[in-house]
């Protein structure tokens, strides 16, 4: 029994990262009925901006020295007689890190921002008023854009980047087995778990978010009110690019940066086509299964199984239902 | 209030659909516009409203001017800032949206303008959208659904409403109740409004002014009064027999060569 809690914490918390990297992928749809294949390149570039804040510029010689590490009298003072691997000790080396660790977020926010308006101002907005599977096929082409954008400017090379949170070990007992967990794993769903809420808040009750769901579902009355849909895109799409950035930041910390984190990107597409498209619940009730059940799949049958299983049970769903567990068929009156 | 001069229409670039249109709406009066399917009476909304580009449409020659300013640089969300605001054909409500929600998207009208959405003034006029305030619009009934784009027209203060077809589907009670509305609109607001209908009888009913257009081109204009009046607008729009009676004609009895009558031949 304990061991199962233990497995299915550790999935709910990939599958609370999943769903933050699906809520950019159900708001660009939602507002521009584009299917952003390129999405977990967004996220790779995020990682990568990350790491360029975080790693690289405080690296640099023109850098102040508490930017890298950051080391007042105090901290060393408590340092002092601490045994190794102590608790307090994880949270010092991260207290240490702190100053990069916000100047990278900061950055990977304000960078992939930014990225997220160029590639809507300059690939998307021209193709408004024609088919979207021209935009579709634009954001396929994105792919190779971006992988290999990223490859001539980090390099291919594998790095770590600094946790978001202290990783202090953190132990306790649930159905009479001790759980064992990374604090820093815990910070990072509760961090995408509030970022999903927030959004969905967003969109559901305030006036930006109906101006997002009108032009989802009418863009040329959407217009006769009035709701500028231009301005609507650009807004999902830095939406998309900013939770991205976060998403990325976040896998970054897990799995060390590398061109590879875009892949991430279509797992997630599996699990939002599972949820439906263009709902946020179901989306976030498909990527807490797919991460529970890649983590039940490990723990029973190995880790060459966990990446099948739960894509599998994702198509039978959507044999079961083609618009997803949740996705909106149009309202019709009978 | 609108002008609309001498303008031509083309969509993707081969079919034409208006040819040399001009028409003009006056502050504080209701002007419609008749003609019969596939006569370019939508276009000439569309073109107004400045939403021909989403469709792959282009104003070729002329111009199109409202208070005075010429339209043709204005994105259409602007537009519907500035005062000019179009119901569309068909209504288009957001079906899955709540009637609220609805009502609160039209509230980007008001945007850099210092007025206050004024949504009590709609559910006083239309007590049955209070009533299903919180249900999803797409399961209103028709004349609900016309009420609810009314009331996003309301709620967007504008100085013109284009409305296209607001009888299209509805019984001729709703019909009614519908018509009161413009003729409220547009005593108490002062609301100029640009009504394009199939249905001339009750439009000549609210309308001060009125053209008739056929393969987008106007072939006669005048006051409602002459136009009721006109022998021509009599059998073909408000199917009365010849003589003006009101006995109603079988389609049989009409010659076919009569039928096919050309206005300006």
């Amino acid at each position: 029994m304990g061991q199962i809690a233990q497995y299915a914490i550790n999935g709910l918390m990939s599958g609370a990262i999943y769903a933050l990297i699906a809520v950019g992928i159900v708001s660009v749809y939602k507002a521009t009925k584009v299917v952003n294949f390129a999405h977990g390149y967004l996220i790779m570039f995020g990682a990568y901006f990350y790491y360029t804040f975080a790693v690289i510029f405080p690296g640099m010689d023109w850098a102040p020295a508490w930017l890298a590490s950051w080391q007042p009298g105090w901290m060393t003072e408590m340092r002092e007689g601490l045994t190794m691997f102590s608790p307090m000790g994880a949270v010092l080396d991260w207290a240490a890190n702190l100053p990069r660790i916000v100047f990278g977020l900061a950055g990977a926010l304000v960078c992939n921002a930014i990225l997220g308006r160029i590639i809507e101002r300059v690939l998307m907005r021209p193709l408004m008023g024609q088919s979207v599977f021209a935009m579709i096929m634009v954001t396929v082409g994105l792919i190779s854009i971006l992988s290999g954008g990223a490859q001539l400017i980090w390099t291919a090379d594998a790095d770590f980047v600094p946790t978001i949170a202290p990783n202090t070990p953190l132990r306790f007992e649930m159905f009479g087995t001790m759980i064992f967990l990374f604090g820093a794993d815990l910070v990072n769903m509760v961090i995408a778990l509030l970022m999903f809420g927030g959004i969905v808040l967003w969109v559901r009750y305030t006036k930006g978010g109906i101006a997002i769901r009108a032009t989802a579902e009418d863009q040329s009355t959407a217009y006769s009110m009035g709701i500028s849909v231009p301005k609507v895109f650009s807004r999902a799409w830095v939406l998309a690019s900013t939770t991205g950035a976060i998403a990325g930041a976040i896998l970054a910390t897990r799995n060390g940066i590398s061109p590879s984190l875009g892949l991430f990107g279509f797992s997630v597409l599996a699990i939002v086509l599972m949820g439906g498209l263009d709902s946020y619940v179901g989306v976030f009730i498909a990527a807490m299964s797919v991460g529970v059940l890649e983590a039940m799949t490990q723990w029973k049958m190995g880790g060459d199984w966990a990446e099948i299983v739960p894509y599998v049970t994702v198509l039978v769903v959507l044999i079961w239902r083609p618009h997803g567990l949740f996705g909106q068929k149009e309202v019709e009156r009978i | 209030m609108l002008t609309i001069e001498n303008i031509e229409v083309t969509y993707h670039h081969t079919v034409q659909a208006l040819r040399g249109l001009s028409l003009e709406v006056p502050d504080g009066k209701i002007v419609t516009l008749l003609g019969t399917n596939g006569a370019g009476k939508t276009t000439t909304l569309k073109a107004a409203s400045n939403l021909l580009a989403l469709e792959n449409g282009e104003v070729g020659e002329g111009r199109i001017s409202f208070n005075g300013q010429s339209i043709m640089s204005i994105q259409p969300d602007r537009l519907v800032q500035q005062g000019l605001f179009h119901v569309r054909e068909g209504r288009r409500v957001f079906t899955e949206m709540t009637v609220e929600d609805n009502l609160i998207a039209a509230s980007y009208a008001l945007d850099q303008r210092k007025v206050k959405p004024d949504y009590d003034k709609v559910y006083d006029f239309f007590p049955r959208l209070k009533e299903r305030r919180r249900q999803v619009a797409g399961y209103l009934s028709g004349g609900e659904q016309q009420m609810l784009a009314f009331g996003r027209a309301m709620i967007a203060r504008p100085e013109l409403i284009l409305m296209d077809e607001p009888s299209l589907g509805l019984a001729p009670k709703i019909v009614e109740e519908i018509f009161d509305t413009i003729k409220r609109l547009n005593t108490e607001d002062g609301t100029s409004i640009l009504l394009v209908e199939q249905n001339a009888g009750v439009a000549f009913g609210v309308a001060d002014y009125g053209y008739i257009m056929e393969s987008g081109q106007i072939v006669m204009e005048g006051d409602v009064a002459k136009l009721r009046n006109d022998k021509d607008i009599q059998s073909f729009y408000l199917g009365m027999s010849d003589d003006g009676s009101d006995a109603r004609q079988s389609f049989r009895d009409v010659k076919h060569y009569k039928r096919r009558k050309r206005w300006l031949s």
